[in-house]
């Protein structure tokens, strides 16, 4: 490690030359679609992925632009009731299967793992491409199910309506969601192998970066839990072809054992998208506060708790289904257990940003709405895994409110930070600082508008998935579809400055945030096996107090307001000599 | 003067570098697991036929199951040739298998009792 202590205290280790940009880099390296179609490389498999989600973002985002204008309504504006079944229906298949499970752990599980740990790949390359292939094909039974009319089950697909009489596309759409799982599968093998055995020398279990660890549990759960789903869809489509009595009592089958199968993976499965949310929100809270992360075991350690407790308290979405009281009570009880890893993760986010030497790049904008979001969807939880409140406000748009609270105020948040923190790097270019920082404001905001009103209207008993309303939620309503509004904008406008930097973005160097990790030592965009030779590590992941990355090299200039004197008008570089020189003496 | 004999003296290459194809099972083997899975498969059914649900019929093809399930795990899932991890790993599948059913039974086992 090349900390030098000296009489006169630690000095800052050298930082290391920029590195040369690459010949080769992993976007120049081939230039046709076969290059693409056909490649190994996880870098270019999670641009894939990129593309293919967005193009599903936008797809579910029209949908649920297509509820919220019909509800501008109280007897529904735009669509009747069997579209706006089918819409609602669309826009939770699409954003659930489509786009939070792959968002993070496929574009950016795959771009940056390898990266992160050292090495030059996934464990199995062309497993990985074939989880590509899997996925699209599972989205293009998915595309045809919504293209001949939809399915108007709601994404649950409850029996006995989904097996006996809806008159929609269902099996279309449940072979879709059962192919995508196999590709959601194969993902966390690749993942959970790839931190197992290919972790570059040095790069012990305590160094590697949270999102890394992040990413490992929520492979656990995707490797555990998606099989349970794959089989239920399953018997889901023999009982609706062939008739067989599985779930529906009019043939001799039982609904809630449905119930119990479905969220035995989809509860699990909340975790699989808001996990490696946590993990990017972990990367960056601590680069943007030039500060170690605080209490790196409880947080990493918190996200292995929160895979395993996960599945635990799934019947919470079942307590006025029908199941035994005492079963209710012990779930309701189970429920509130996993507040406990997650509310270590937030007071350690706290503590960390605590005297941090804050800037408000986008990647921290939309990590510190993460924060908020999560804290008040985490929060309301809480009265849904009560059981007695739960009674009340089950099904309503409380319920609504809460998960969009959690999954878009934490997930969607969390994968924009990510995006825009890892830009740079994918694509050697710098987008728009100022009109990301306003894309941030306005997506928090919009979503404030959006969802607070659902609060409201679900505390007063409006339920959820009903097209038509009393006229006194006519006020609520509109303001909702004015935050969505706003929200739609808010979204638009990364897909605007991220596609525009791809042409006219200053070049980025290679490691434009001052962070820490292994993957900001490879030139952006990385060359096609992304390190000239294998790092050594030395350090931990986040040695921000004293100014070393992971090979305990110093760290360039962060960025900042500061102009000549660097960042807050603090002399000298980041390192013990630097800005952090009063944490260092403080942490030691 | 340096001595001209060469100085490594190291095995001829070999593909299987850690050692791992010897503990593999010869195809024989392989076959006669593939027999027994299919012959306990075989008794499972002559019991439902001949004998129906009993009360000792259901544990015992259950147990007969669950012998299959550890031929098939044990010789063509390779846990024969297993590290501790992955062995490990094979085992916590139990232990969330077990999460699922007991967890359902809380639930089917105690519908009858009402409160109050």
């Amino acid at each position: 490690m090349s900390i030098a202590v000296t009489h006169g205290g630690l000095t800052a280790a050298p930082v290391p030359p920029e590195p040369e940009p690459a010949k080769v880099d992993y976007l120049n390296n081939g230039h046709s679609i076969w290059s693409w179609l056909f490649t190994v490389d996880h870098k270019r498999i999670g641009i894939l992925y990129l593309i293919s989600i967005s193009v599903f973002f936008v797809a579910g985002g029209t949908a649920a632009g297509i509820v919220r204008l019909n509800l501008l309504s109280s007897s529904g504006f735009i669509v009747d009731e069997d579209a706006y079944n089918r819409a609602f229906t669309a826009h939770g298949v699409m954003m659930l299967f489509f786009f939070l499970i792959p968002a993070v752990p496929a574009v950016f599980g795959n771009f940056f793992i390898p990266m992160m740990i050292g090495t030059k790949d996934l464990a199995f390359p062309k497993l990985n491409i074939a989880s590509w292939y899997v996925f699209m094909i599972g989205a293009a039974f998915a595309i045809w199910s919504v293209l001949a009319g939809g399915i108007d089950t709601g994404w649950t697909l409850y029996p006995p309506y989904s097996t006996r009489a809806s008159q929609s596309y269902v099996i279309p759409g449940v072979v879709g969601a059962f192919i995508s799982g196999f590709s959601s599968i194969m993902t966390g093998l690749n993942i959970m192998v790839t931190v197992h055995k290919m972790r570059a020398p040095g790069m012990t279990w305590s160094r590697l970066p949270l999102f890394v660890w992040s990413l490992y549990a929520t492979s656990l759960i995707q490797l555990l839990a998606t099989p349970v789903v794959a089989i239920t869809l399953v018997l889901i489509a023999v009982e609706r072809a062939w008739g067989v009595g599985i779930f529906d009592p009019a043939l001799g089958g039982d609904p809630v054992l449905f119930q119990h199968m479905f969220w035995f993976y989809s509860h699990p499965a909340v975790y699989i998208m808001i996990l490696p949310g946590m993990g990017v929100i972990s990367e960056v809270l601590t680069c943007f506060s030039r500060k170690n992360v605080f209490g790196y075991h409880a947080v990493a350690w918190s996200s292995v708790g929160i895979a395993v407790v996960g599945f635990l308290l799934w019947a919470h979405h079942m307590f006025v289904a029908g199941i035994s009281f005492y079963a209710a009570l012990l779930f309701s009880l189970l429920s509130m257990l996993v507040a406990v890893p997650s509310a270590i993760k937030v007071f350690n986010w706290t503590a960390t940003l605590y005297r941090g030497s804050i800037t408000f790049q986008a990647p921290m904008l939309f990590s510190l709405g993460f924060v908020v979001l999560f804290i008040i969807g985490g929060l309301t939880g809480l009265y849904l895994a009560t059981l007695g409140t739960d009674i009340h406000l089950h099904d309503t748009y409380f319920v609504v409110a809460h998960f969009h609270f959690v999954m878009v105020g934490g997930m969607v948040m969390g994968y924009f930070a990510g995006l825009h923190y890892w830009w740079p790097k994918m694509t050697g270019r710098m987008y728009s600082d100022w009109w990301s920082r306003v894309a941030a404001s306005i997506i928090i905001v919009g979503f404030f508008f959006t969802f607070i009103p659902q609060f409201i209207m679900g505390y007063h008993g409006m339920p959820r998935r009903y097209p038509n309303y009393p006229d006194e939620f006519q006020f609520l309503n509109v303001m909702s579809t004015a935050g969505a509004s706003i929200l739609g904008i808010g979204y638009l406008m990364p897909a605007v400055y991220l596609t525009l930097s791809l042409f006219f973005g200053q070049k980025s160097p290679a490691n434009p945030w001052s962070a820490t990790g292994l993957e900001w030592a490879s030139p952006s965009p990385p060359t096609v096996h992304n390190f000239d030779s294998t790092p050594v590590v030395v350090c931990g992941p986040y040695e921000y107090a004293i100014g070393v990355d992971q090979m305990g090299r110093g760290l360039p200039e962060p960025p900042g307001p500061g102009g000549a004197e660097g960042p807050h008008g603090k002399v000298g570089p980041t390192g013990p000599a630097g800005p952090m020189q009063k944490e260092t003496h403080v942490v030691g | 003067m340096a001595d001209p004999t060469p100085t490594t003296t190291s095995a001829a290459p070999t593909d299987d570098p850690h050692g791992i194809r010897k503990d593999l099972d010869s195809p024989g083997q392989l076959v006669v697991v593939f027999l027994a899975v299919v012959g306990l498969a075989l008794v499972n059914i002559f019991l439902s036929k001949s004998i129906g649900p009993t009360r000792y019929t259901l544990p015992l093809q259950l147990a007969i199951g669950s012998v299959q399930a550890g031929l098939v795990a044990y010789h063509f899932m390779h846990l024969k040739q297993g590290d501790r991890v992955v062995i490990l790993t094979a085992l916590s599948s139990l232990f969330w298998m077990g999460i699922l059913f007991v967890l359902f039974l809380s639930d089917y086992m105690t519908r009858q009792y009402v409160i109050g």
